[in-house]
């Protein structure tokens, strides 16, 4: 009699961790995934919902130890003002365009991206040496073009802060 | 034949774990998943919104507005210079601002009760008495709005900001935006605006107490200018020099 009660305590118990466990790997996370890496987004409403809402842009950590940074581009300045990102980490970045098309380049560095208001741009960067570059638009996007440059700054590994799963991590000027 | 029955009870129970299992971790899942979106601005600029904030009518506006003349002036032209000019306004940016103290995005302890009152098509009546609102050539009023000229220092660093802004900090030429060179869309004119109201925003968004601007450039730029830097662009559009586009040989 006692074996069937403990039977029935650990199939409970195996319910109890399987169900939540099957529901949010089988169903949530790829729904979520599905839905984050959809590469359309609406440029008018970045700011009312969905990844590009203001507490979502930066530096996010993610598990495996990359960073991804999510920023919009807009006449004339990306936000946030200023990128903070570890060195020689994967960085991957995600940025889309508010209004006209723009093109992020970092100085000293190789990369480009191109910023297309309705999609999101998604690039892979690493960057080995610390330090700070300027970020800077190099396609002509307006009246204020010429001053559309904010900064990255890479900190050596140690130095990057711990951020929490729903923290944002820039250096912009609060 | 009895135990039978207890086994279809003991199935019961266990559904009915189930079911509340399933329910919890979905609440749990939501709950984690979903952070609080901070969202500056209920508006955005889809064609709608701009048709909706551009089809007031004036007349029904200028008997709206007559609430609105003891703090902003009957000429558009405030009596108060902490408080801003509605004069020239354009029609979007004044709608936008009506619509966030609506809904509580923008804050002010006398605006928000004002705004409540008032119906959407209200709003966009006002608004287009104002936008259509001439600038009379015999002021009757005890307007502040040309104030005094700021000394010649301060003028060279504001018209630099608002002329060339400054690449090396990444601050865009005010006049990009705020015109007279070129607007976005739902951007307040600052030609006409008086300097103490530009000063408290400009100190508002760079402290984030004003929040509701959309991509938050304001809050960007506010913060990257120096205090000195701030008093500099409210003296300069205080004083009427943003009436003309500055040019590019320095400070008038």
């Amino acid at each position: 009699m006692n074996w069937r009660k403990l039977r029935i305590f650990l199939v409970t118990v195996l319910v109890l961790c399987v169900i939540p466990a099957t529901r949010y790997y089988q169903i949530d996370k790829p729904l979520l995934r599905f839905l984050k890496s959809s590469h359309h987004v609406d440029p008018l409403s970045l700011h009312l919902s969905g990844e590009f809402v203001e507490n979502n842009l930066g530096t996010e950590q993610d598990p495996d130890g990359s960073v991804t940074v999510r920023m919009i581009a807009q006449q004339y300045l990306f936000v946030p003002h200023c990128i903070l990102v570890p060195a020689g980490v994967p960085v991957h970045l995600r940025i889309t365009s508010a209004d006209a098309v723009h093109s992020l380049t970092f100085n000293g560095t190789e990369y480009a991206v191109k910023v297309l208001p309705g999609t999101i741009s998604v690039a892979q960067l690493q960057f080995p040496r610390a330090g700070d570059y300027k970020t800077v638009c190099r396609e002509f996007c307006g009246a204020g073009h010429y001053a559309m440059r904010s900064e990255l700054r890479v900190v050596p590994r140690d130095q990057f802060p711990v951020l929490r799963p729903e923290e944002r991590g820039n250096c912009a000027a609060q | 034949m009895q135990r039978n029955n207890r086994r279809a009870s003991f199935d019961w129970s266990l559904a009915w774990l189930m079911a509340v299992i399933v329910a919890t971790s979905s609440l749990v899942l939501v709950a984690t998943d979903a952070a609080p979106d901070r969202v500056p601005s209920l508006v955005s600029w889809t064609p709608e919104t701009i048709a909706a904030a551009s089809s007031g009518e004036p007349f029904r506006g200028m008997l709206l507005a007559k609430r609105c003349d003891h703090c902003h002036g009957a000429e558009g032209f405030s009596p108060i210079a902490s408080t801003p000019n509605l004069i020239g306004m354009n029609k979007l940016a004044l709608w936008k601002q009506l619509e966030d103290f609506r809904s509580h995005k923008r804050r002010s302890r006398a605006m928000e009760p004002i705004a409540e009152s008032l119906s959407s098509r209200d709003v966009s009546d006002v608004v287009s008495y104002y936008a259509a609102l001439p600038v009379f050539p015999d002021p009757q009023d005890n307007r502040v709005f040309p104030g005094p000229q700021p000394d010649p220092g301060r003028a060279a660093i504001a018209s630099r900001l608002v002329t060339f802004g400054d690449g090396e900090r990444g601050i865009p030429p005010c006049q990009s935006c705020h015109g007279p060179v070129a607007y976005r869309t739902g951007v307040p004119s600052l030609a006409t605006q008086n300097g103490d109201y530009v000063l408290n925003q400009l100190e508002m968004f760079a402290d984030r107490i004003r929040a509701n601007d959309i991509n938050m450039p304001m809050r960007t730029i506010a913060a990257l200018l120096t205090a000195e830097e701030r008093r500099a662009l409210a003296e300069y559009y205080g004083a009427g020099l943003g009436l003309q586009p500055a040019s590019s040989t320095g400070p008038k």
